[in-house]
């Protein structure tokens, strides 16, 4: 026990940058995941084929393999960034794709008889959008959204691979040095309280947005 | 809200094939390098290591690419800003790693400060993933390679090497009693080795040994700990590894559970890495190196770290 106590302040330590990781790309890959998904399913040709292919790059190949492109890639052709910005943009810019299709799942399946209800009011169109459509949207996606939030806090562990120090490498380090597995075990504890809670404002989350049920 | 474009089904799979390949070409660019290492890896490897360049079997064109690809200041730009930025796997104990209170320690990391301190050269220090090294180092990431970092033909390719600084065994540690003292006793027995260290390149160049072994090749982990964790469970029968951490590992679970063969896979040395295009700064370290092999400063920083080895 007093082992334990005694590696706890390395760990946290780690746990700031997952923090970080986890933090910013929610709070600017949901927002951004909204615009691609209006993107995706617009009329114009070109803008949804644009997405598209962003879309498909960005789940079609690995996280990690995009982090190594934009910190050590990009400097090729001239864009030079810092660590923690280059785990940022590419975690943001990866979970946006994955957020726009899950909002787009959520966006296709509301029926058609809301925008046509809209209509016979004289709603606007971007009225109707934020009034009427995305309101039941996010009743549709929030397990989804839980989803892929819990996934996050996992894949925060990848940005090992430009030099970041999370929690997970932390823990990699305190095992090495004391050839003991219980730092690992400990790791493992950190990330099931983590989820624990998400998944249980998930809960309540879902449970406020189940009005008309 | 849909449109109906199931028509140009065709026209759109060719689209997707393209652009499929589109990436895949940018990425392979990309990891272009990486890959000729690995290749040069294999060449070195097979042919049983030693003369210098060992794997200049690549054509001379893509060498002059890779030359072309370095990134990074020089030593007066390094001097200008006033600090280097030294690259290590903070994982490597005994040479570079941290301690409880999260400080980055270890042999390596005493002797840079003491050698940068005379260079008159402010040292920051920088952790890296281990497999990324070369590519930190080739894009001006970090100045120098400094920890633990065996000197091989396929790396010299990449990287310029100080002299060497530390020499290290490759060496067989089993669990006490296995009765393993030469590498022919290794003869089906499951063997552990840590995946891309110097370790593999030593085995293999015992293409006799290796094919005794339970499967015909060594089995690989991550890391060396968890391949020496391995042994210790019983799943795993000998392992394989750098002298230094072994020592340091097995000093930690207690020395007499575990034995040290008598026969080992070949000495290999420690070096300081650079980039192509510093020369300058390499014979500056060197230099400040050669003085304390001198003055007795750098036998003071070796005891502190291997005295009861």
């Amino acid at each position: 026990m007093s082992y334990i106590l005694s590696i706890l302040p390395a760990l946290t330590s780690g746990l700031a940058i997952t923090f970080e990781v986890f933090v910013v790309t929610l709070v600017f890959s949901i927002p951004l995941g909204l615009i691609v998904a209006i993107g995706r399913i617009s009329k114009i040709n070109i803008v949804s084929r644009v997405v598209q292919l962003y879309i498909l790059i960005m789940r079609g190949t690995p996280l990690l393999l995009q982090l190594v492109v934009v910190f050590f890639g990009l400097p090729y052709v001239g864009i030079v960034l810092e660590r923690n910005t280059s785990a940022l943009l590419t975690f943001v810019l990866n979970y946006a794709a994955y957020f726009a299709e899950i909002f787009r799942g959520g966006i296709e399946s509301i029926d058609i008889g809301q925008y046509e209800g809209a209509a016979v009011l004289g709603l606007s169109k971007i009225r109707t959008f934020r009034r009427i459509i995305l309101p039941q949207v996010i009743k549709r996606v929030l397990p989804p959204v839980g989803n892929e939030v819990i996934t996050l806090v996992k894949d925060t562990s990848l940005v090992y691979i430009i030099g970041l120090g999370e929690l997970l490498r932390a823990g990699e380090i305190a095992s090495n040095r004391d050839a003991s597995l219980t730092p690992l075990m400990v790791v493992g504890v950190y990330y099931l309280i983590i989820i624990g809670v998400f998944t249980e404002v998930f809960k309540r989350l879902e449970k406020r947005h189940s009005y008309y049920q | 809200m849909k449109t109906f474009q199931n028509k140009r089904g065709l026209r759109k799979t060719c689209i997707l094939l393209a652009l499929l390949l589109i990436t895949s070409v940018v990425m392979s660019a990309c990891w272009g390098k990486d890959k000729d290492a690995e290749d040069t890896y294999k060449e070195v490897s097979g042919g049983v290591a030693e003369n210098g360049d060992g794997g200049t079997g690549t054509s001379s064109d893509e060498t002059d690419e890779k030359e072309q690809k370095i990134m990074g200041p020089t030593l007066d730009e390094i001097k200008e800003r006033g600090y280097i930025i030294m690259g290590l796997d903070d994982t490597f104990a005994p040479m570079g790693f941290r301690d409880k209170q999260n400080n980055l320690v270890g042999f390596d990391v005493d002797l840079a400060k003491e050698v940068f301190k005379r260079a008159e050269i402010e040292l920051k220090l920088q952790p890296i993933d281990w497999s990324m090294k070369e590519t930190e180092l080739n894009t001006g990431k970090i100045d120098v390679i400094w920890n633990g970092y065996t000197i091989t033909p396929g790396r010299k390719e990449q990287v310029d090497f100080t002299k060497p600084y530390l020499t290290n065994k490759q060496i067989i540690v089993t669990m006490a009693g296995s009765g393993v003292d030469k590498r022919e006793d290794l003869a089906g027995k499951k063997v552990a080795i840590q995946s891309e260290s110097s370790a593999i390149d030593a085995v293999e160049a015992y293409p006799d040994v290796v094919k005794t072994f339970d499967g015909g090749k060594p089995v690989l982990f991550a890391t060396n700990d968890k391949a020496l964790m391995d042994l210790e469970v019983g799943r795993s029968d000998a392992v394989v590894g750098d002298e230094v951490y072994v020592r340091y590992y097995i000093k930690q679970k207690g020395k007499e559970k575990y034995k040290i063969a008598k026969e080992d896979f070949g000495d290999e040395e420690y070096g300081i890495g650079f980039r192509k295009t510093n020369g300058d700064l390499l014979k500056l370290i060197d230099d400040v190196l050669d003085k304390m092999r001198e003055d007795g400063s750098y036998d003071e920083i070796y005891n502190k770290w291997f005295s009861d080895n």
